[in-house]
């Protein structure tokens, strides 16, 4: 019976201090996804003046984390050099994952940067995840143009 | 007579040892199903709430503010909510800024005159569970979990042949492996 007593507190102990467990480190660097390569660094000014330049090519950014994908981790969105201007970093599921602390840590990321073209439906169901993920509202007339997003494919990413 | 009795020891013994295995297994992969369970049906219900993660979301209000340059606009929204210095500061329009602390962020309107002050937190154990659940860390952990399923696998296997006459696999058992076969199944080809 007291063998019984002890393994439940054990296991109790092991709850309470499970958050620990695998955490990440949020004041430690954390390596996501590749190894990022030795090329320089593009601003993402850059890649958002004359996105058509860099279709197809792999870019390595650096900024801000302004916003992280909250149900699965699988985007960060990274803040341009320059003022109103973003980027969204976009990973396979699983693949790496963000987690929530990261928002406001500086990432340095790597990865193909892509256009992606919605026709008019594409693009209001990317505007009801994107409100469902914020927990707002979401009205489909309020959406009338098909969009057209510039975006990075990550392959590597360093957050710290 | 006697190749009989040999034939019959042997079962016995096949027999005692699928039953002790199949106990001692079941007290292995107890903590493990745990884990899996629960995090599984925190999991499949992802679009009705956060597994992961709690979000304090505080609103504030403030007198409007006409937006200036990045610096006036960051000390105007610190001033008026009486805040700390943040670490950084980002614009994504002239009148709506996010600042950043350590843990913890405001994104505030200052046309609407209003600001959200956000604190993710963990959840404790369920944060754990799912991250063990879905083999983040990869690694060492992608043995431990194959090894469970592998386990989970000989389980019900085990328990086909530990009872026998009408509550064994020969009785009812066979109507509900059926069953259990057929849920998935029927689902499939009628969804």
């Amino acid at each position: 019976m007291f063998g019984i007593r002890r393994l439940l507190t054990v296991f109790t102990l092991l709850c309470v201090v499970s958050p620990a467990f695998g955490a990440d480190t949020p004041a430690e660097p954390s390596t996501y996804g590749k190894a990022l390569s030795d090329a320089e660094l593009t601003p993402i000014s850059e890649l958002l003046a004359s996105p058509e330049d860099f279709v197809g090519k792999t870019v390595k950014v650096e900024g801000r984390i302004l916003g992280v994908c909250e149900m699965r981790g699988c985007w960060i969105e990274i803040a341009s050099d320059e003022e109103f201007e973003s980027i969204r970093f976009k990973v396979e599921d699983g693949e790496m994952v963000f987690p929530v602390e990261a928002k406001g840590r500086l990432a340095t990321a790597e990865g193909t940067f892509e256009k992606i073209e919605l026709d008019l439906d594409q693009t209001r169901k990317m505007k009801q995840h994107e409100c469902e993920e914020k927990g707002e509202p979401f009205d489909p007339e309020t959406v009338t143009e098909a969009a057209v997003i510039y975006r990075i494919a990550g392959q590597g990413a360093v957050v710290r | 007579m006697r190749h009989s009795e040999s034939r019959g020891r042997r079962t016995i013994r096949w027999r005692h040892w699928n039953r002790s295995l199949h106990r001692d297994v079941g007290y292995f992969v107890l903590g493990l199903t745990v884990i899996y369970a629960v995090s599984g049906v925190a999991v499949n219900h992802t679009r009705d709430w956060n597994p992961n993660y709690r979000f304090f979301r505080q609103v504030e209000t403030f007198a409007p503010i006409v937006p200036g340059d990045r610096a006036a606009t960051v000390a105007a929204v610190v001033d008026a909510l009486e805040l700390p210095p943040p670490v950084d500061a980002f614009r994504h329009r002239p009148d709506q800024v996010t600042l950043f602390y350590e843990g913890w962020s405001v994104e505030a309107d200052l046309s609407a005159g209003r600001a959200v002050i956000e604190r993710p937190r963990r959840r404790p154990v369920l944060y754990a569970f799912n991250r063990l659940h879905l083999n983040r860390d990869r690694g060492l952990w992608t043995w431990v979990a194959d090894l469970y399923a592998l386990l989970l696998l000989f389980m019900p296997l085990s328990g086909l042949f530990i009872l026998r006459g009408k509550n064994g696999f020969a009785g009812r058992g066979k109507w509900l492996v059926s069953l259990g076969i057929v849920l998935p199944l029927g689902y499939w080809l009628l969804r």
